[in-house]
């Protein structure tokens, strides 16, 4: 017979008992219902207000907790997003953690000349393909804020540029009620049908309200608009410690809490059982710079503490960021920032992980950082996978084999290496473990070069199967109407 | 002439209690207001703003320094007379329309207050209209903009316009900043300056005023 296999243990991080969860959880209900929020959002209002909301001063809302309670209840806890040739591709549930790029960057590391320069839409295209070609990349945002197109439809135009040049599932943005239409359009077109789009949707909007307890009416109307066409959103706003929120990260967690629980609880108004994913995004203002860190050690932090409320109290899947730095062009930092908060994200289970790419804390987006950040996920997930322990990988035969094997015999020529070395092994691609005089001979080139050149191999060699003449037609119809 | 080595201090500490208790201690030994405002306090916010630029203080260390020349301002202010120049200009500043971003703004309109100058602040989703309406009324030495979103940047030029069609464009300076504007920009739409930081933003706004 046999031994039993015991069951492979997963590394996972946890950085919150359950009584600081409670206590921030209860902190975020306190907001709602001592200090109240301002709901700029008429129809939303009303919603709350009819639910049980107490309405003051015009637009101020205090929200009894029950509302929180039945509106947790009613959301689903897995979100299963699709790819554009309707495949099962992005199941948000439990421990599935699933990365991406991110979307507004105002400026790009250029491919051919490493410059920074400001972002046009032909970057929103390659982003789009060099993530459809990176196979731990699951879903494209867009990277830039192109200069070069209609800056009113701005976020109509890169979505559809996404759709010309990936399949893989699309995070969005867009600006509010007006925009999102058409961008709704676009997304049918490519499901098929509106049906077609609520049974398999391949897009999930990203959208924030405004840190602190504010909730303005385009934000509102383009919650409401997914909530009740089932398109998965999310809201987190931006109550990032010392700026948007209190400097200390439970406060600002609460606060950033607040924000969303409002969010989801408006949304289950709007659309009883529609696809919402938690969040909260909690970073730092840099006391000397001033910026918002897209590298720091608090962010990853605080979004592990969340995946742990995740799993004490809310059960809903949770949005997140990785992948991304402060520095300004990709060095050592980056690398260094960029994996700190892919392992980690990856280690406490974040469901959706977005940002990865970003430079110069978010204004600054760049290909080769994509393609890095798509080997140090390998990385990690190798790392998460644990160590198996069973007959086969204690391989004590072996063992026995090669020491009474006599001279010559060795582990590195026997079959079980051979069967096994794929899956035992991390085997990178980019990082470099080549000898000096190789290194030396294949151009000494550092990580940045090579991932320049992976990056750019990849755009001109990786195909993205084309939509129909006919739905590339229709998109040309719909970015051409005002 | 009295020392003010004791208040200098108490103002790069931000040691409300001290600076205060100085300030009282130096007006009740004679000194004049004017001076202490010179001597002690500006010179105390002058180093202040030194060290932050060379990154030896924080942010919020240089916000509690500018806290606490507000505090002692309060006793000196009976002694200027109406007319007396206590403020280095005029600003009124706003997050321009569409734009909800406000803590880069808000940190800008901080720091020129710190530094001296009389703050307007609008806040956010400020329509051209409004930045015209409240500049005839307020009547500053420089309008300040503030956009963080590439889309809501058109509102700085068709703000610009609205200011010339009001007849009030050459009266008044014009600055900008936020993430997505730059230099080029700034001249592209013909405002005045553009900053990239709110340290910056003070001394660009000195330097449109010809202030120091
Ligand atoms: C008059 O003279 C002057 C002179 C200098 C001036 C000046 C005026 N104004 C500023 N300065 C300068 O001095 C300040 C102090 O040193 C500096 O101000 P900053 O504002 O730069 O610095 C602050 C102290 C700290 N920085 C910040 O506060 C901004 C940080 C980032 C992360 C950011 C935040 C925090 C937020 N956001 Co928004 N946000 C981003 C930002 C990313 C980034 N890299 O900057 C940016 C700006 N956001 C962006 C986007 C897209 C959005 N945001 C949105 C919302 C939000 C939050 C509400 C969540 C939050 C703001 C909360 C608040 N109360 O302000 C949405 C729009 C809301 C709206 N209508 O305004 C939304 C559209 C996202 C969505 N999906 O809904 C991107 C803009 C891209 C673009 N070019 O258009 C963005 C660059 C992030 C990204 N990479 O995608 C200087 O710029």
């Amino acid at each position: 017979m046999k031994p039993m296999e015991p069951p492979t243990f997963q590394p996972r991080l946890k950085v919150l008992n359950r009584d600081q969860a409670l206590a921030i959880h209860t902190a975020a209900l306190e907001i709602l219902e001592k200090t109240g929020f301002r709901m700029e959002h008429p129809g939303a209002l009303e919603m709350l207000a009819d639910a049980g909301g107490k309405v003051s001063n015009g637009d101020w809302v205090k929200l009894p907790a029950h509302l929180v309670d039945e509106a947790l209840k009613s959301a689903p806890k897995q979100i299963d997003l699709y790819d554009q040739k309707g495949n099962k591709t992005m199941p948000l549930v439990n421990g599935n953690t699933f990365y991406g790029t991110g979307s507004d960057a105002i400026f790009t590391l250029d491919l051919e000349t490493g410059q920074r320069r400001r972002t046009v839409l032909k970057d929103t295209a390659n982003f789009a393909r060099l993530v459809d070609g990176l196979e731990n990349m699951s879903f494209a945002m867009s990277m830039s804020n192109p200069e070069d197109v209609p800056v009113e439809d701005i976020y109509v135009y890169v979505f559809a540029e996404m759709v010309r040049n990936i399949n893989k599932p699309i995070v969005f943005i867009a600006d509010s009620g007006r925009d999102i239409v058409k961008i709704y359009e676009i997304a049918c077109l490519v499901a098929g049908s509106e049906e077609a789009l609520q049974e398999k949707p391949f897009i999930l909007n990203y959208s924030e309200a405004i840190s602190p307890l504010r909730f303005p009416e385009n934000v509102m109307e383009k919650l409401i608009f997914c909530a009740e066409k089932r398109i998965p959103i999310c809201l987190p706003s931006g109550s990032n410690a010392g700026g948007g929120a209190p400097v200390t990260l439970a406060g600002a967690m609460a606060l950033g809490i607040a924000e969303n629980l409002v969010g989801l609880v408006v949304h289950q108004l709007a659309g009883k059982g529609a696809p919402f994913l938690f969040g909260s995004n909690v970073s730092v203002l840099d006391m000397k710079s001033t910026v918002i860190s897209y590298g720091c050690p608090e962010w990853s932090l605080s979004q592990a503490a969340l995946a742990d409320m995740r799993d004490e109290i809310y059960g809903l899947p949770i949005w997140a960021f990785a992948g991304a730095s402060d520095a300004k062009v990709m060095d050592a930092q980056a690398g260094a920032e960029a994996m700190f908060s892919i392992i980690t994200a990856m280690l406490s289970r974040a469901n959706l992980i977005h940002d990865v790419g970003f430079l110069e804390y978010g204004s600054t987006s760049s290909l080769e950082m994509v393609t890095m950040a798509n080997e140090l996920v390998a990385m990690s997930q190798f790392f998460t996978g644990g160590i198996p322990v069973n007959e086969e990988t204690l391989a004590l035969e072996v063992i026995e084999r090669v020491v009474s094997g006599g001279p010559g015999s060795m582990f590195l020529m026997d079959d079980h290496t051979f069967e096994h070395f794929m899956q035992a092994q991390f085997l990178p691609k980019l990082l470099d473990r080549s000898r000096y005089d190789s290194w030396e001979e294949a151009g000494a080139m550092d990580l940045y070069k090579r991932c320049n050149t992976e990056a750019k191999r990849i755009l001109s060699e990786h195909q993205v199967a084309p939509k129909p003449d006919r739905v590339l037609k229709e998109i040309d119809l719909i970015l051409r109407s005002r | 002439m009295s020392d003010y080595k004791a208040l200098i201090e108490a103002v790069i500490k931000g040691d409300i209690k001290t600076a205060v208790a100085e300030t009282q201690s130096v007006l009740d030994a004679g000194s004049n207001a004017r001076d202490i405002l010179d001597k002690g306090l500006i010179a105390g916010m002058d180093e202040v703003g030194e060290r932050f630029s060379k990154g030896q203080m924080f942010v919020p260390q240089m916000l509690r320094s500018a806290k606490t020349m507000k505090e002692c301002m309060k006793l000196l202010e009976p002694f200027f007379q109406e007319g007396d120049i206590t403020s280095k200009g005029k600003v009124l500043i706003g997050t321009v329309k569409g734009d909800l971003h406000d803590i880069g703004k808000n940190l800008v309109s901080m720091m020129m207050e710190g530094a001296g100058f009389t703050i307007t602040d609008l806040g956010v989703d400020v329509s051209p209209e409004s930045f015209v309406q409240k500049a005839k009324e307020v009547e500053p030495d420089i309008v300040a903009m503030s956009a963080l979103l590439s889309t809501t940047m058109p509102s700085m030029p068709r703000t610009i316009e609205a200011l010339q069609r009001a007849g009030i464009r050459d009266k008044v300076k014009v600055m900008i900043g936020g993430a997505p504007v730059t230099e080029k920009y700034a001249q592209e739409i013909k405002a005045d300056s553009y900053a990239s930081d709110a340290g910056s933003a003070v001394s660009k706004a000195k330097n449109l005023l010809g202030v120091s």
